[in-house]
């Protein structure tokens, strides 16, 4: 192994270092869990573009960047988890260097992809999530391999488990993983599982012909001031030329390169049999290939007015939100965002798909969606009660967010991030259909939201959501009893959605009342309602039913009101 | 239990009832040498649940030396102790020394809880408080491969559900929970919890849930029921925020549904008092034969620490 593999094995180890980080809420010091996200020229410098912004956190995508003048596409060839991945990957489909081809023609369609996401990008449009590396191996690794990983590891946990119980050791019998489960993990995989079998055509066909951040690093590669020099020792045997993963040294003339592709892994140094290859500073003039040019000008432009247009469709969906909500705007139904999440077209500008958020929630209740959030949202976050609750303590989401999507919120802030509201389904209730005694939502509400009540005609109190006091964090949804479908469901409405500003300011403004159950102190004397005259909750009355005794009114087996009437 | 059966307890009931008052059978001041049937202790939880223990004849009643003993505490919320909706975590460090202390192999503290597990542990005290005996005594048991499927054979709404395999292999169940109401079950007692050793929980919910506890309690009968009631959830149980009355209490009986039969007696529910026939699961468990709610015949010694 040499000098490239050691650095690139050392380069994933700390990607999945940082993943891990994200999804067990272990800190790496000052190694925040997405810097490899934020290293990604495609992702920061396209959704720089449509999200219309610059930040600080963008810095080290721009050092990747300005490090292209100097040592060229060094970081497609060391540093990517994505180029390391493939490699791996092209083994396992078994590539073979290209020989007749170099791929030449196809080298183009990286910058064509390019100008297609920059034309989308400018009109605010984020298609980001299809081509940027570090999104696409951070989904396939957070949202495949994770969970799989996560299921493989409980599954041999059961097996040794008796083990454990005989041997009394019970770190072995208490042992739990929790495992992740999402949706579109086919479409993930198939998506990877197609790029590596691309290795088949080609050696990192991925990396030399569609990358969107290699398009860019190939670009700013263009006369690196480390590069590779042939010197006069050259028989021009071409044993390089076939052995190059990125095609970057033309067959017929192998003393020249093409700058822009080669990813410095020195393949060419090592194979050399006179020794006439150096990567170096170097004063030898520039040997650039001959073909090397990125894509005629009028392709690139053609294809980003593609992008643009393409970009102009899916805004013009029905279910496409415009930057102020306002009649007519056809919201995706059920649609509940992560709290703090961005304005939903603001939002999908800055949204990159990349998972961090579902891979980092602790319960598990963001999922990506497919169609539910429209065309231009696929792969987006959604809250899924029924899967989990949202903690209204917690906004890991928002700390790995890689660039801003889901807004990280300060304390009190947090709690106000309301991202919807709970509606009984009365035909589905216990209470309230089936007349049987139950209130989980209410024991389970972490905000006292849920309010039961007495009606006419039911002898036990049914739930009633109190708008004001509820977030939308779904604990009724998520442990309601009633199966499929839960009695008690959390929708978009109400939800608060902000570019800027205070959460809090905005709430009271919406004259919300959102408060904790006290946890230190005793709360007040039960908001459960207790009849003047007959038993409290869960009680009955003494006598039973048939005893022939008088019952009073509000009680068990009181009479049914005539329809249409009340008690 | 048939009509007959059911008649002839009454009978013996009204004639305990009766002896009782006549002084003939249990004079008020029996001799220590009488165990009760229900043990009341008032004082701090440690020396409340110790002298509870104790009258009943000691905890070497209940557990003899090598056996595994599994305590069912309430830590199903992420709440501190003085919100009364789990069991005080001095209580369960105390019933646990004193499984030690007559010999126990091993003791485990375990429940299934409503909210997230490491929460529990940490909000309810019951983890730190027992680390101090054996860090691995507390834990949180969620995990399917957990459990195992167990026949109830008397049981009308549950014909089966999967119990906690250490449920199932320990020698002695010891039911701690917490003196609180239930917004669905009236109270949730020594009965109630042992919803915390099986699976799937909901299911009792759709189906009938006073039933189903009394299924339940048909094969999970705790040896001994120890109820924590130094704090009284009094109102908004099972979670809280609620009415808390500081109690100082601890009750113990070996019959589950006596124990808690007593506690609902003894304490007022919404404010207001309540015969435990008016609480449907300890009703049915008492006409079941699962125990006795008639607390009234039964011997009750109540000791001061």
């Amino acid at each position: 192994m040499g000098w490239r593999r050691a650095v690139q094995s050392a380069s994933l180890l700390i990607f999945l270092a940082s993943l891990a980080a994200a999804a067990f809420d272990l800190n790496l010091g000052f190694w925040p869990p997405d810097v490899f996200l934020r290293m990604d020229p495609a992702l920061v410098g396209l959704t720089a573009v449509s999200a219309r912004m610059i930040s600080l956190a963008f810095l080290p995508a721009a050092v990747v960047l300005i490090l292209g003048p100097l040592i060229g596409r060094f970081f497609c060839g060391w540093v990517c988890p994505m180029g390391t991945t493939l490699d791996g990957g092209g083994k396992l489909f078994g590539s073979r260097p290209v020989k007749k081809s170099d791929l030449r023609g196809w080298r183009s369609i990286k910058y064509l992809g390019l100008a297609f996401l920059l034309g989308a990008a400018l009109l605010g449009v984020s298609f980001v999530f299809t081509a940027a590396p570090l999104s696409l191996i951070t989904r396939f690794y957070g949202l495949v391999l994770l969970p799989v990983l996560m299921f493989l590891t409980d599954g041999v946990l059961n097996v040794i488990r008796p083990l454990g119980d005989r041997l009394d050791i019970p770190t072995l019998t208490y042992a739990r993983i929790l495992i992740p489960r999402f949706t579109t993990q086919f479409f993930v995989l198939a998506l990877f599982v197609s790029l590596a079998a691309l290795a088949r055509v080609a050696p990192r066909f991925w990396c030399r012909c569609l990358c969107p951040a290699g398009a860019l690093l190939a670009l700013a590669s263009w006369r690196p001031y480390i590069r590779r020099s042939v010197s006069a020792a050259c028989t021009g045997c071409g044993l390089c030329a076939g052995h190059c993963p990125m095609g970057a040294i033309p067959l017929e003339n192998p003393k020249t390169t093409c700058y822009s592709e080669c990813i410095f892994c020195r393949t060419c140094e090592k194979v050399c049999p006179v020794g006439a290859v150096a990567f170096s500073r170097t004063r030898r003039p520039i040997a650039a290939a001959s073909e090397e040019r990125p894509s005629p000008r009028r392709q690139f432009l053609l294809t980003g007015l593609a992008g643009l247009g393409t970009a102009a469709v899916g805004l013009t969906g029905l279910h496409t939100l415009q930057a102020k909500p306002g009649e007519g705007q056809v919201a995706p139904p059920g649609l509940l965002r992560p709290p703090g999440t961005r304005p939903e077209a603001d939002f999908l500008s800055r949204c990159v798909r990349c998972g961090e958020c579902m891979v980092a929630c602790p319960t598990n209740t963001l999922q990506p969606v497919w169609f539910a959030a429209g065309p231009l949202g696929m792969f987006s976050p959604l809250l899924t009660p029924r899967r989990g609750y949202c903690d209204p303590h917690c906004h890991r989401c928002a700390q790995v967010c890689p660039t801003g999507a889901i807004r990280r919120l300060p304390d009190p802030e947090r709690l106000w991030a309301k991202t919807g509201t709970a509606m009984v389904i009365r035909q589905k209730c216990l209470a309230w259909e089936h007349q049987k005694s139950c209130m989980v939502c209410d024991e389970v509400c972490p905000f006292d939201a849920v309010e039961f009540l007495l009606e006419p005609g039911n002898p036990v109190p049914v739930p009633h959501v109190i708008e004001d006091r509820c977030a939308g964090c779904g604990y009724c949804e998520h442990f309601c009893p009633v199966q499929n479908q839960a009695a008690i469901i959390v929708i978009p409405m109400g939800e608060i959605r902000l570019a800027k500003g205070s959460y809090l300011t905005e709430g009271r403004r919406r004259g919300l009342q959102l408060t904790l159950k006290p946890l230190e102190s005793v709360g007040p004397a039960g908001e459960i309602p207790v009849p003047d005259q007959g038993p409290a909750p869960g009680f009955t009355l003494d006598a039973p039913p048939d005893s022939g005794e008088t019952l009073s009114p509000g009680g068990e087996g009181a009479p049914e009101p005539a329809p249409g009437f009340t008690r | 239990m048939d009509r007959r059966t059911f008649l002839k307890i009454k009978a013996q009931g009204a004639l305990w009832l009766a002896g009782g008052c006549a002084g003939w059978i249990h004079p008020p001041d029996a001799s220590a040498a009488v165990v009760p049937d229900i043990a009341v202790a008032k004082g701090r939880p440690a020396a409340a649940a110790r002298a509870a223990v104790e009258l009943l004849g000691g905890m070497g009643r209940f557990v003899k030396k090598g056996n595994r003993v599994l305590i069912k505490p309430n830590m199903s919320f992420a709440v501190p102790p003085e919100r009364a909706a789990n069991t005080h975590p001095e209580v369960i460090r105390e019933l646990a020394v004193m499984c030690k202390e007559v010999g126990a192999s091993k003791v485990s503290v375990l429940d299934n809880p409503l909210a997230r597990g490491e929460l529990c542990l940490e909000m309810s005290g019951i983890k730190a408080a027992c680390d101090l005996i054996d860090d691995q005594m507390v834990h949180i048991v969620d995990n399917d491969a957990m459990f195992q499927e167990v026949r109830i054979p008397e049981g009308r709404s549950l014909d089966s559900t999967d119990v906690m395999k250490e449920a199932l292999r320990a020698d002695v169940l010891l039911a701690a929970p917490v003196a609180k109401s239930h917004s669905s079950a009236g109270v949730s007692l020594s009965m109630k919890g042992m919803m915390g050793l099986i699976y799937n929980r909901r299911a009792l919910h759709w189906r009938d849930l006073n039933t189903g506890i009394v299924d339940l309690v048909s094969v999970l009968k705790a040896d001994l029921t120890v109820i924590d009631a130094t704090r009284v959830l009094s109102t908004g149980g099972p979670g809280g925020p609620g009415r808390v009355l500081k109690k100082d209490t601890v009750i113990a009986s070996a019959d589950m549904v006596a124990a808690d039969a007593y506690v609902v007696s003894l304490f007022e529910w919404y404010g207001r008092f309540y015969q435990p026939s008016q609480v449907p699961h300890i009703r049915e468990a008492h006409e079941r034969g699962l125990g006795r709610m008639d607390v009234k015949n039964l011997t009750v010694r109540t000791v001061t620490v």
